[in-house]
């Protein structure tokens, strides 16, 4: 036994082992969790009296040698599979719908399940999913057909109930289990499930918009009272802070015019004091005048009306007694002139009365006879005339003397004329001349009776009721046989 | 198979085909079920017995007594 012999021979045992190695590889074959194993060919018996009578094997889960060229290991996946459905249907009360669905299965995992499934689909695993499409296509169909749109949506034991019901056998035989059946959406084109949810809606709306709004009144409503509060509260406040403000405004303004008043209040007072010192300077005057002036003053007067009054009485008398005289001789002088007038007119006449006469005798139709007619008539109306004229002149010469001894007796007497009419008078001269005093309350006459009297006149001069007082009794008092009588008409001579 | 507890997952009814949870091989399958009793009703979460197994996924079931 050298080295290389040993050499040698560990070669070939590795070889020998590759070679077995590479041997059972090709002939073990191993089962995955989510696949069987189906082995047919020589000697393919399962243990399985359920499935031996087809003659292949069926492994799960474990190791399997298959000899090649006489058995051959086909493998069957186990494994979930799902399927898209979409179905136009209508619904157990007719309301077509479009439902889009998932159904997920897969082949069951008992031997009988398996091998059903391993003799349909084993070499056509890819196109399971079709079939499954096109059966549950048209197991949905009848489902649905059951069924009610409100069952569709909510009652989801009812749906797998139906399902169970409408598949279950087609499934065991096809050697499939159904896992779920989802319906992932229904197409309603009548609006259907769209109007199923509107009344709870509509309420949910209702109640909501209903709660908003009760919410909103509670909040405006405390929000208002709330704003009243608020403008009560600076209502009183801006009341109070008036108050205070015209208080302030009070006091200050009383202080304002403490001054000015106090001092008015003084210069009151002092004008009160005045005035009664004033007043009473005033009574002292009076007491003054009336103890200084006014008693002389009555006296002085009353004396000199007194004398006045007998001087006027004197005057009348004198006065009347001499008018008397006079008016006494112009009448007996006017009397003798009227007598001599008298019996000079009548021998004109009756002289005239004879020229006319033997006038008239001596005859008519000749021209001296009318001339001494003419004459004699002539001569009769110039005597008549001068007759007239004396007579006129004499009545004249009777009347200037008349007047004139009463202008002498007036301008004589006028005086005691004047005092006597004023004496007539005298209450109405006075009473109209206290008149123009009359507007004088308290009138003190400092030049005692002189002082009077010139008032007095003044008064009765200046004062435009006292005058013409003293003028209408002055014209009124003078008769007017003073004045010389009116001419009497001239009486128209019968001269024939 | 027979003999195993489940519990219904679908209900068992006449005229319905129920479904009962089943633990088997190590894990729990979904099987179709019938009751055993004909009138028999089911409700989803009662506690079945396995009263018949009809390959390949049809049981029949009974309420377990618990």
């Amino acid at each position: 036994m050298t080295t290389t012999e040993l050499a040698i021979w560990a070669g070939g045992v590795v070889v020998l082992l590759i070679v077995i190695i590479l041997l059972f590889k090709a002939v073990w074959r191993i089962a995955e969790p989510n696949e069987a194993l189906i082995i047919s060919g020589l000697g393919a018996h399962t243990r399985n009296e359920l499935a031996d009578s087809l003659g292949f094997k069926i492994i799960t889960g474990k190791g399997a040698a298959v000899l090649p060229g006489f058995q051959t290991a086909r493998r069957l996946r186990l494994d979930s599979r799902a399927t898209n459905l979409q179905v136009n249907c209508v619904t157990q009360q007719g309301i077509p719908v479009q439902v889009r669905g998932v159904i997920i299965y897969k082949v069951g995992d008992d031997f009988v399940s398996i091998a059903n499934a391993a003799r349909r689909f084993l070499d056509q695993q890819d196109s399971m999913n079709g079939a499954i499409h096109e059966l549950f296509t048209g197991h949905l169909r009848s489902i649905i057909g059951n069924l009610t749109v409100e069952d569709l949506i909510l009652n989801r034991e009812r749906l797998t109930g139906e399902t169970r019901s409408s598949a279950a056998d087609e499934m065991s035989k096809l050697g499939l289990v159904v896992d779920s059946l989802q319906i992932q959406e229904i197409d309603d084109e009548t609006g259907y499930i769209l109007n199923l949810g509107k009344p709870h809606a509509a309420r949910v709306a209702a109640s909501a918009r209903i709660a908003e709004a009760q919410r909103d009144q509670e909040a405006t409503e405390a929000e208002q009272v709330a704003a009243a509060k608020k403008a009560g509260a600076v209502r009183e406040s801006q009341i109070q802070q008036a108050g205070y403000q015209a208080e302030i405004d009070q006091a200050a303004a009383k202080s304002r015019q403490a001054g000015p008043l106090s001092e008015a209040t003084a210069r009151q007072e002092v004008v009160v004091q005045e005035t009664r010192a004033a007043e009473l300077e005033a009574q002292l005057a009076e007491q003054r005048l009336q103890s200084q002036v006014r008693k002389p003053a009555d006296a002085r007067a009353y004396e000199t009306v007194t004398l006045s009054q007998a001087e006027r009485d004197a005057r009348i008398a004198q006065a009347e007694a001499e008018a008397r005289e006079t008016e006494l001789r112009a009448v007996a002088q006017a009397s003798q002139v009227k007598q001599a007038a008298a019996a000079e007119a009548e021998s004109v006449r009756l002289r005239a009365e004879a020229a006319g006469a033997a006038s008239r005798a001596t005859g008519e139709g000749e021209a001296a006879a009318a001339q001494a007619r003419g004459l004699a008539e002539a001569e009769a109306a110039r005597a008549r005339g001068l007759a007239e004229a004396e007579a006129a002149k004499a009545k004249g010469l009777a009347e200037a003397e008349s007047i004139r001894a009463r202008a002498q007796a007036l301008a004589e007497n006028q005086e005691a004329v004047i005092a006597q009419q004023l004496a007539e008078n005298w209450p109405a001269i006075v009473e109209a001349g206290s008149k123009a005093f009359g507007n004088i309350d308290h009138m003190v006459v400092l030049n005692g009776a002189q002082g009077v009297e010139e008032l007095l006149a003044k008064a009765l001069t200046l004062g435009g009721t006292g005058l013409g007082l003293a003028r209408s009794l002055l014209s009124g008092a003078t008769p007017p046989s003073l004045n010389g009588t009116e001419p009497p008409a001239g009486k128209p001579l019968d001269v024939n | 198979m027979v003999g195993r507890q489940g519990r219904v997952t679908g209900k068992i009814g006449p005229g319905l085909v129920g479904e009962v949870m089943v633990p088997i091989r190590g894990g729990v399958e979904a099987f179709y079920a019938h009751p055993t009793l004909p009138d028999e009703e089911i409700p989803v979460g009662t506690i079945i017995v396995v009263v018949d197994y009809s390959p390949p996924r049809t049981v029949y079931v009974a309420r377990a007594i618990v």
